[in-house]
């Protein structure tokens, strides 16, 4: 067992970025990326398609190798110390297939299974979570026929089994009915009240303003800005700050006259 | 008709420039296949055209029918089996266009003409001209080329007509998955019918065939290819006849074409019918394993692999290959040319039966994420993948050696037979478990079961032919011990092939579990489909 770094003293930040750079052939989809989750936040990581948010997700939970940088996830570095790393992380995955020729139950059993949980939890734990998300316990339908908002809660189902310290998800809210949205705003709601950290990304700027407690916004491979949610915002609408952070082109009225 | 067919022209040359700009890997797999069309057509040519070198008109009327329907044939069959659709113009991205289904269909005729398989279809038949105007002068010529240039049309017709067809059949995920075991069956079929077919020609007489041929002859398939060599023989009367059979053949595929195409353009992608499944009342975990499995993280990979070997349509539609040859290939030798050589091809289906493991994580895609954010211990999931397989391949291995020895008629020689086959099977997985890992590519996520991967079918079956290849040479020693040991191996076999594969297989899997615990992200990049 790998002693946790920095285990006295001030608390551990749930998720530790520094320095982290991936380079994908000749694009630099990031550059040197540095990030503290305190732990107990409801993190949203922001920016527009393409500002690097997958890839720097994927290097946190240890998906994807960096080039050069360190992640480091309850105190344990992902790459250092896998196994203990990834025990106390759930991950969302976004554009990952699950093993979708399973069914939702099989699914959650073989996540189980593998986190080396006893059969009797997985099947109580499976059991509680299909019926709270509603995807029925005795569903034999199988994961690549269901929806994409039913694809997504039973993501969000299989990185909460284990009952993690920390959830990393990404887009958890792309492509989502506005009923199951509440419905996983609930859940993640009541999950950091009891202590939890989570970590998400999106491009959706209400749902970030309704949930966060911190925020960093992204583009281009860089963290542009980041801190508690109210210090971001400092008194202006999040729409705001984010289009003037990422440099985006607001609508004059004058172009497009002909519509 | 406002639109004509340039544009539609121009669009597909662009496409196929751009699909080849910037990637010398394709421009090289794109000269390949160039050369080998050439080659293919200038073959084509000399055959079609010898029968008239050598002045034979008998020849000539058997082989142009036969020559032309196979030829048809193969325009129908070859695309959805192994090249897949080339869909550089797709019709569903013609939708939103204000064009008439008229122009439309005009373009899309048009432009399939333009490209290799056309190409090379009409030099090889070109030929049948030659025999024609050797066998009877300008005018036989004349109405060959007439018939080549009708066959032409109705092979391009015939093929997209299907395809359309398809398109709109399979949108569903049951019907596709179907489509592609059907298909694989028709596959695998392939190689053991043409030896089925040779051994009955064997048998048959001149007669007979000529007959066949006749008659070919006047059907759509062979009626293009035959209206020359009716007018050498002095039956010019044929030859409008031959014409109707052609255009109405034409004719009808237009119109199939024109009815299929809307519903190719608008996709009425039906979501399958949902059909509620019955109800399970078991718990989660029992769902996912079978009843005496051991409630483990080896239990549960193995339980999930196996269920993939079914439930994934790729990974059945190879396994059902696997079941047609190691069944087929036995069977089909003592009614082929030259009984005897059973053992032997048995041995090659233990060869041929890791080859669906050469890419396993390609066949699971970004889905193997899951495995990679748990962290799965190299060796366990290397172990686990292979007695999944092997859970499967065991039964047909079996099979494989009885129906071999009994055909051979010596089925005291069985337990020897299928210890050589777990010989190969052992020694085919230890070299194809790291190949596995280091050289696993991502298959693409696939709209169409007949969806390839632009190209590159060349390259990435090098893996499983060097695997192939290696499991046999692997296993030479066990063959050579066989010969050398006479009686003794009669016995000796089985134990000593069993324990040759597993120790082959432990070496390789080892190899193959330590060389992922250091790259399970390069892993799952590599089979993540971009």
């Amino acid at each position: 067992m790998t002693v946790p770094a920095q285990r006295t003293g001030e608390p551990v930040a749930a998720m530790a970025l520094r320095g982290l750079v991936k380079r994908f052939d000749t694009k630099l989809a990031v550059s040197g990326i540095s990030l503290e989750v305190p732990a107990g936040s409801f993190f949203g990581l922001l920016g527009p398609n393409g500002a690097g948010k997958t890839t720097t997700l994927s290097m946190a939970v240890g998906l994807l190798r960096p080039d050069t940088g360190q992640a480091v996830l309850l105190g344990y570095d992902v790459w250092q110390s896998p196994i203990e790393a990834k025990s106390l992380v759930g991950v969302l995955p976004d554009a990952m297939r699950m093993f979708d020729r399973l069914s939702g139950p099989e699914l959650l059993a073989y996540q189980g299974l593998l986190r080396g949980m006893p059969a009797a939890v997985v099947d109580q734990r499976a059991r509680d979570l299909l019926d709270v998300l509603e995807l029925g316990v005795g569903n034999r339908t199988l994961v690549v026929d269901y929806s994409a908002g039913m694809k997504k809660k039973i993501g969000l189902a299989c990185a909460l089994l284990h009952a993690p310290r920390l959830l990393v998800l990404d887009e958890p809210f792309e492509a989502v009915d506005p009923v199951s949205a509440a419905l996983i705003r609930g859940i993640l709601q009541r999950y950091v009240a009891g202590g939890g950290t989570v970590v998400f990304s999106s491009h959706v700027l209400e749902v970030v303003e309704r949930l966060c407690s911190h925020v960093a916004i992204m583009s281009d491979g860089v963290v542009r800005m980041h801190g508690p949610l109210d210090t971001v915002r400092a008194g202006r609408p999040l729409q705001d700050v984010f289009v003037q952070v990422v440099g985006g082109r607001v609508a004059t009225g004058s172009e497009l006259a002909w519509l | 008709m406002a639109v004509s067919v340039w544009p539609f022209v121009r669009l597909k040359l662009r496409l196929t420039a751009n699909g080849l700009r910037g990637r010398p890997g394709r421009v090289a797999l794109f000269v390949t296949g160039a050369f080998a069309a050439t080659a293919l057509a200038i073959l084509g040519y000399a055959g079609f055209a010898l029968p008239g070198l050598l002045d034979a008109p008998h020849a000539a009327e058997i082989l142009l029918p036969f020559g032309g329907a196979l030829l048809v044939l193969g325009w129908l069959f070859l695309p959805l089996l192994f090249f897949g659709v080339d869909e550089t113009l797709d019709p569903a991205r013609f939708a939103l266009l204000p064009l008439s289904r008229r122009s439309l269909i005009a373009g899309l005729g048009t432009s399939a003409l333009i490209g290799l398989p056309a190409l090379a279809t009409l030099t090889a038949t070109a030929g049948t001209v030659d025999t024609a105007a050797r066998l009877g002068g300008p005018l036989a010529a004349l109405a060959q080329a007439v018939g080549v240039v009708g066959g032409l049309l109705l092979c391009v017709l015939l093929s997209r007509a299907v395809t359309s067809a398809f398109a709109t059949a399979l949108r569903s995920r049951r019907a596709r998955d179907l489509a592609t075991i059907m298909l694989a069956v028709v596959a695998a079929s392939v190689g053991p019918l043409q030896l089925l077919l040779l051994g009955l020609l064997d048998r048959a007489n001149w007669a007979d065939i000529a007959g066949i041929a006749e008659v070919t002859g006047w059907t759509p398939l062979g009626a293009p290819y035959s209206m020359g060599l009716d007018v050498a023989a002095g039956r010019g009367w044929a030859v409008p006849l031959k014409l109707l059979i052609v255009s109405a053949a034409a004719g009808g595929l237009l119109l199939w074409w024109h009815r299929t195409l809307e519903q190719a353009m608008t996709g009425l992608s039906s979501p399958g019918s949902r059909r509620m499944t019955a109800r399970s009342t078991s718990t989660p975990v029992d769902q996912l394993m079978f009843r005496w499995w051991p409630r483990t993280r080896f239990g549960a990979l193995v339980a999930r692999e196996t269920r993939y070997w079914w439930r994934e349509n790729r990974r059945r539609a190879g396994m059902v290959a696997l079941l047609m040859a190691g069944l087929f290939l036995p069977l089909t030798t003592t009614f082929g040319p030259g009984a005897g050589v059973a053992g032997p091809l048995a041995f090659v289906v233990g060869a041929i039966a890791p080859v669906a493991l050469a890419n396993q994580f390609g066949y699971d895609g970004s889905a193997y994420a899951t495995n990679v954010a748990i962290g799965i211990p190299g060796r366990l999931e290397i172990h686990s993948r292979a007695a999944s397989h092997a859970l499967i391949t065991f039964p047909v291995l079996v099979a494989v050696a009885t129906v071999a020895g009994l055909l051979a008629g010596r089925p005291q020689g069985i337990p020897a037979q299928l210890g050589t086959l777990l010989a190969v099977y052992g020694t085919g997985l230890a070299v194809l478990l790291p190949i596995s890992v280091r050289g696993a590519y991502a298959l693409p996520e696939s709209t169409g079961p007949f969806a390839v991967s632009s190209g590159g079918g060349l390259a990435k079956g090098l893996p499983s032919v060097a695997g192939m290849l290696g499991g046999m040479l692997g296993a030479l020693p066990v063959v050579l011990a066989g010969s050398l040991l006479g009686p003794a191996w009669t016995w000796a076999g089985l134990p000593i092939g069993l324990g040759y594969g597993v120790a082959a297989y432990l070496i390789g899997a080892g190899l193959a579990g330590d060389l992922l615990d250091r790259r399970m992200p390069e892993v799952l990049a590599a089979v993540t489909p971009r």
